[in-house]
């Protein structure tokens, strides 16, 4: 089911009635951002966007919104465009379960076609535009970049694929934001600390197995192109790139190779982030870009973000999900049903889990919160029976009104880490984290009035299938 | 040289026209790396229209924060 590159996959979501080409003309500022936030408020299965006619540009085309939808993130793993969420992230966790697989390496790469190594002005060669008012700039927020260990070279698991947010400061400059919880910032580090710049590689307008990988909170050392694989289904396609031994998705629009200045940072920002609020402005480091290449009428790639729902919420909602129920799972292999991590990346997560004995979900709960991504996340963590679809809000809205006694079910440990994008963290990355236990008490817990839980009539099974054969 | 709308330093230059001519150019601000478009609104392009929850005072900007922190090797 691979897609082979980006246009590939634009052009299924056109055959499938998922792409809405904008051929009037647009203004960079503020029609494009403008138009993607508005189609991200019309629902969970709207289109992506090709905007081909941008006030200024000869031939510039822009696609937005593109994995914006759960029509479209179906899509991405090759299901029908309809495939319900609960199915999708069941689907996406028997993936994950195929990991590694092994990639194909290629010589070239369509991106070959031009190749620019003089004079090099991303200003004029990309279509950039601003998202948001605030933003201090024009931003990159959707490429994959692409970094190795220093210390492990060879190690191709710790080789990084990662979705940055990025400023383009120059016309050859690049600023990056790797909080430290990221695994370009372990690289980053490792190269500063022998005094060395790091080399780096930006693809831009990528087939979506990648972007996703690149979005998921792998470990450290898996690699996101064997994970890419692992999604779709088959061996990944990569080529190397020219400057260093890096690893460059096959099928990019556009592909830009530097490297990350040792001891520099400048001031950077603020940008709409995923929170729904500015991040304010700090310093940050800076990418040089040395060589530039793409495809011939590359089709540029971007993403709007900010006050959820937009399309970042739909690429890391499942995506974030999967590696906590298998994290989950690991501790408790019999009882982890299913998690939900889809608010604001997982800073709030539902897990679905049965219980041993009292007091069982509160440690699911801490858990939880001890994960890799957990620690930066996870500033409330709701549990609910196994019988509660954590997908479901209104089920969720259901266990916590009825199963929920504030003064036993609702845990607070004090001063824990948070990414610190977190508005309300205070300092900005630590905060007090909570546990919302939802569960149904369990002996020797014998709180409560719940030995005469509420059944169906007979036969509402039978009646279910009836009527949806009828209704077709 | 134009003038910065966030931080109105003077020194902001020209880093991209438009491929139709005449349709825009896009400045940059060396100071607070500020960018921005001559076609966008006001509120954007304008100093004293530019909103003033973002503007910055190019002499706070030796001492916004790093991050990810330098390792003391480049530590002045």
């Amino acid at each position: 089911m691979a897609y082979k590159d980006f246009r590939d996959f634009l052009s299924t979501l056109e055959k499938e009635g998922q792409l809405l080409t904008i051929s009037d003309e647009v203004k960079p500022e503020p029609d494009i951002a403008a138009a993607t936030k508005a189609m991200s408020k019309m629902g969970a299965e709207t289109p992506a966007m090709l905007f081909d006619n941008i006030y200024g540009y000869t031939d510039a085309k822009v696609a937005m919104n593109v994995m914006g939808s759960w029509p479209n993130h179906a899509l991405m793993m090759g299901l029908p465009k309809n495939t319900p969420l609960k199915d999708q992230f069941f689907e996406f966790a028997r993936r994950y379960d195929q990991f590694p697989m092994e990639v194909k390496r290629e010589e070239t790469a369509p991106f070959h076609e031009v190749e620019i190594t003089e004079d090099i002005n991303l200003f004029e060669i990309l279509p950039l535009f601003r998202l948001n008012q605030g933003d201090g700039g024009f931003y990159l927020d959707k490429g994959c970049v692409i970094s190795r260990d220093v210390e492990d070279p060879e190690n191709f698991g710790k080789q990084n694929v990662g979705i940055y947010r990025m400023q383009v400061k120059g016309k050859d400059r690049i600023g990056i934001q790797p909080v430290p919880q990221h695994d370009i910032a372990i690289h980053l580090r490792q190269a500063e600390e022998r005094g060395e710049n790091l080399p780096v590689v930006i693809a831009l307008g990528n087939e979506p197995a990648i972007t996703t990988a690149a979005a998921t909170p792998l470990l450290y050392d898996q690699s996101e192109y064997e994970m890419a694989g692992a999604i779709q289904g088959e061996p990944y396609r990569i080529v190397k790139a020219k400057d260093s031994d890096l690893d460059i998705p096959w099928g990019a629009e556009v592909v830009l190779e530097g490297e990350l200045l040792a001891g520099e940072r400048e001031f950077e920002g603020p940008f709409g982030e995923f929170t729904g609020h500015y991040s304010g402005g700090r310093s940050m480091p800076v990418i040089k870009i040395n060589r530039v290449y793409h495809r011939k009428n590359p089709i540029f790639e971007h993403l709007y973000i900010g006050m959820p729902w937009t399309e970042t919420d739909y690429m890391v909602g499942i995506n974030t999900s999967v590696p906590l129920y298998q994290q989950l799972k690991e501790a408790f292999p019999n009882e982890i049903v299913a998690v939900n991590a889809m608010y604001t990346h997982g800073l709030v997560a539902i897990v679905s889990t049965k219980r041993r004995y009292g007091g069982f979900a509160k440690a699911v709960g801490m858990r939880a919160m001890t994960t890799p991504h957990g620690l930066g996340y996870c500033k409330m963590v709701i549990v609910v029976d196994e019988d509660v679809d954590p997908f479901n809000l209104p089920q969720v809205m259901w266990a916590l009104s009825t199963k929920l006694h504030p003064k036993h079910d609702t845990v607070i440990i004090p001063d824990l880490s948070v990414l610190a994008l977190d508005p309300g963290s205070s300092p900005a990355g630590i905060t007090h984290k909570m546990i919302l236990d939802a569960t149904t008490p369990l002996a020797p817990e014998t709180r409560g009035h719940y030995s005469q839980p509420l059944d169906s009539p007979l036969d509402v099974d039978k009646w279910e299938q009836r009527l949806r054969e009828l209704l077709k | 040289m134009h003038t910065c709308p966030r931080c109105e330093s003077k020194e902001a230059t020209v880093v991209a026209k438009s491929p139709v001519e005449g349709a825009w150019e896009v400045y940059m601000c060396p100071v607070c790396i500020f960018t921005w478009r001559s076609i966008e609104p006001e509120t954007i392009t304008n100093p004293e229209k530019y909103n003033r929850a973002f503007k910055v005072n190019p002499d706070d900007i030796p001492s916004a924060e790093n991050v990810p922190a330098l390792p003391a090797r480049y530590i002045k």
